[in-house]
């Protein structure tokens, strides 16, 4: 019996495969979107520093474009009024561009473009320091030229160049500030992108793990009814074929029992008329000798021969050969009523049994001077008549056939063995080729030589037997050596296992 | 009995060997009464119960019955016979056949039959048996038949 759905169960393995893999993906999802988050944040935490960076070279740039502005203002004030606070001032605007430039070399001392710048810057305003001390104490004439000429101060140009400087140096920050918003912004698109597709990622492993799961399970469940559909499937198929297996052996049983009946019938006939023959012959054997004794005329010598001689002869071939196809019907009759007879169960102690056998052969065991030892031996449930005979037929044929010349020696030993029982009758008699082992359980099959009575019928009935009764029986045997019979049953056997 | 009639034999056997070879036997044990020979069921209830000169028209019988008939199975004859509203159930009924299972033997005993022979195929047993029979039926008395 087939089922594609049994069959569909060895693509399990591979759904178990897909589910384990898919697994697998979607907790490599996991760790790569978890290691993506911590990247993405340490490059965040890098831009967002280099921001700040950028604004705070602003802020410094603003605060050196206004510390000189107020410089110049300075200067311009002390110019025109000649104030003498305008240079406390300026001293302090001075000191602030000053102290602020170095603090913009110590920020921008990674970009080489803006250190260049910061270096111009540096010397503007050195210039510009060196034109304002120069400057300081014009009076009169020159200073009224200076006032004149102020357009083309060296000190307005020199702020000027700075302040174009600073310009530059703030649109290329900002640009670089730009860049780096740009850049954060990118990484933060990363992140967020990554984030979807690990969480799509992720619910489609999830999806597809429970889709196939569950698939599975259905599957598990439908190969489990049909699993179970099938067992009982299976009992039926088997209960059918063993009763048409009773069916047919009862059959058997049958047509053996009526061929052995019917087959009676003519024999009785042959036997019958044989007797009959000889009756008449002896008749006319009595007519030749009166004959013989009164003096008549004596028939040829030919057919005194045949009176006296053939036809006896021939008559007792008929009958020998009738008895013995009686004998043989007989036996088959005997197996068919065998195997008809109603067996009934009952404990059986079968030491006491082979104890029985062994007391009733004790005559033949005392003839031929056998040592018959029973050991101890399991109990079983049989039937009794039936075991009996196969025990018995076992211990007749150990003690049938001895070896000539030797000292008769059989055991009977026995033991339990998974649930089974078994006896063995070991014998040290004459024993059976290899060849002849099987052969001398078929029906009217004989081993050796051909000195002892019989029919060849005990061990074909005791194993047909053995096997009605759960049982079997086999051989070990060595030819001159010995042979063991070991019967096996089973404990307990129950009636109407066999009985259809 | 005031009025003794001899007694016909009725042998239901087919196998006309068998027959043959009780007829000798009885004749050989001295018996010479009549023997109605049939080879089959059918014909030998004919006899029996309807026949002009058949037992129960015509005196006592005793009546041989094979169990292996070609029409009918010999116990359905003996039932018949020995059937509570048969006119020859007194008769007596010897059934002579091969078979020698004890529980077929055990139904014709409970079924009425009077004496259970198995054939055997040793003849001098058979012949024994077939002679200590006529002797037998030379000493019994058989009754008539039911009028009723």
């Amino acid at each position: 019996m087939e089922s594609a759905r049994l069959s569909a169960l060895g693509r399990d393995t591979r759904a178990n495969r897909l589910i384990i893999l898919l697994l697998s993906v979607g907790f490599a999802a996991l760790l790569a979107a978890a290691a993506t988050a911590y990247y993405v944040q340490r490059q965040n935490e890098a831009d967002a520093q280099l921001v700040a960076h950028t604004l705070a070279v602003e802020a410094n740039l603003g605060a050196f474009a206004s510390a000189t502005e107020r410089m110049e203002t300075a200067r311009r004030g002390l110019i025109l009024t000649q104030n003498p606070q305008f240079a406390a001032i300026m001293d302090e605007a001075e000191a602030r561009s000053l102290s602020q430039l170095s603090d913009l070399e110590a920020l921008i001392s990674d970009n080489a473009e803006q250190r260049a710048r910061v270096a111009k810057l540096r010397e503007h305003l050195t210039a510009y320091r060196h034109h304002y001390r120069s400057t300081l104490g014009l009076r009169g004439a020159d200073r009224e030229t200076l006032i004149a000429g102020f357009a083309n101060d060296r000190g307005v140009l020199e702020v000027r160049a700075s302040r174009a400087v600073v310009e530059a140096m703030l649109t290329d920050e900002l640009s670089l500030l730009r860049e780096r918003e740009a850049r954060q912004q990118g990484t933060q698109r990363l992140f967020t992108l990554s984030l979807i597709a690990t969480a799509i990622l992720v619910l489609v492993v999830a999806a597809a793990t429970l889709l196939l799961v569950r698939r599975n399970l259905v599957d598990l469940r439908l190969s489990r009814a049909e699993l179970r559909r099938l067992n009982e499937g299976l009992e039926e198929l088997v209960d059918a074929r063993t009763g048409e297996l009773k069916r047919a052996n009862a059959e058997i049983q049958r047509f053996a029992y009526i061929v052995s009946h019917d087959l009676r019938s003519p024999l009785v006939n042959v036997m019958g008329f044989t007797a009959e023959l000889e009756t008449a012959r002896k008749a006319i054997a009595g007519y030749l000798e009166r004959g013989d004794a009164e003096g008549w005329q004596a028939p040829d010598a030919a057919t005194r021969l045949a009176i006296e001689e053939d036809l006896p002869e021939s008559i007792g071939f008929i009958r020998t050969s009738t008895q013995k196809m009686d004998r043989l019907i007989n036996a088959i009759l005997n197996l068919s009523r065998q195997g008809r007879r109603t067996l009934a169960p009952e404990r059986l102690e079968l030491g006491g049994i082979v104890g029985g056998i062994v007391d009733s052969l004790q005559h033949r065991i005392a003839e031929t001077g056998t040592e018959v030892t029973v050991e101890e031996l399991p109990v079983v449930v049989n039937d009794r008549v039936a075991v009996e005979q196969i025990l018995s037929n076992l211990v007749e044929n150990a003690l049938k056939y001895l070896q000539p010349g030797r000292a008769g020696l059989i055991r009977v030993t026995g033991g339990t063995d998974l649930g089974r029982a078994w006896v063995s009758v070991i014998d040290n008699g004459r024993g059976i080729e290899p060849r002849d082992h099987e052969r001398v359980f078929d029906l009217f099959r004989r081993s050796g030589v051909q000195d002892q009575q019989g029919e060849g019928i005990g061990l074909a009935h005791a194993r047909a037997l053995a096997y009605r009764l759960g049982g079997n029986i086999e051989i070990q045997s060595e030819l001159g050596v010995g042979s063991t019979f070991r019967l096996i049953l089973p404990l307990v056997w129950q009636s109407g296992v066999e009985d259809a | 009995m005031p009025d003794q009639k001899p007694v016909n034999i009725v042998m239901i056997e087919d196998d006309e060997g068998h027959a043959r070879l009780i007829e000798k036997n009885i004749r050989r044990a001295g018996i010479s009464n009549t023997i109605h020979h049939f080879l089959d069921g059918t014909s030998a209830l004919e006899f029996l119960y309807d026949a002009a000169d058949g037992p129960v028209r015509n005196g006592p019988a005793l009546v041989l019955l094979d169990l292996n008939l070609p029409d009918m199975s010999g116990t359905d004859i003996l039932a018949k016979l020995k059937a509570d509203d048969s006119s020859l159930r007194r008769t007596p009924v010897v059934v002579l056949t091969t078979t020698d299972d004890k529980v077929e033997i055990q139904r014709c005993y409970d079924l009425g039959c009077n004496v259970y022979i198995t054939k055997p195929v040793n003849y001098e047993n058979f012949a024994d048996a077939i002679r200590q029979l006529g002797l037998f039926l030379s000493v019994i008395q058989v009754p008539d038949p039911d009028p009723a």
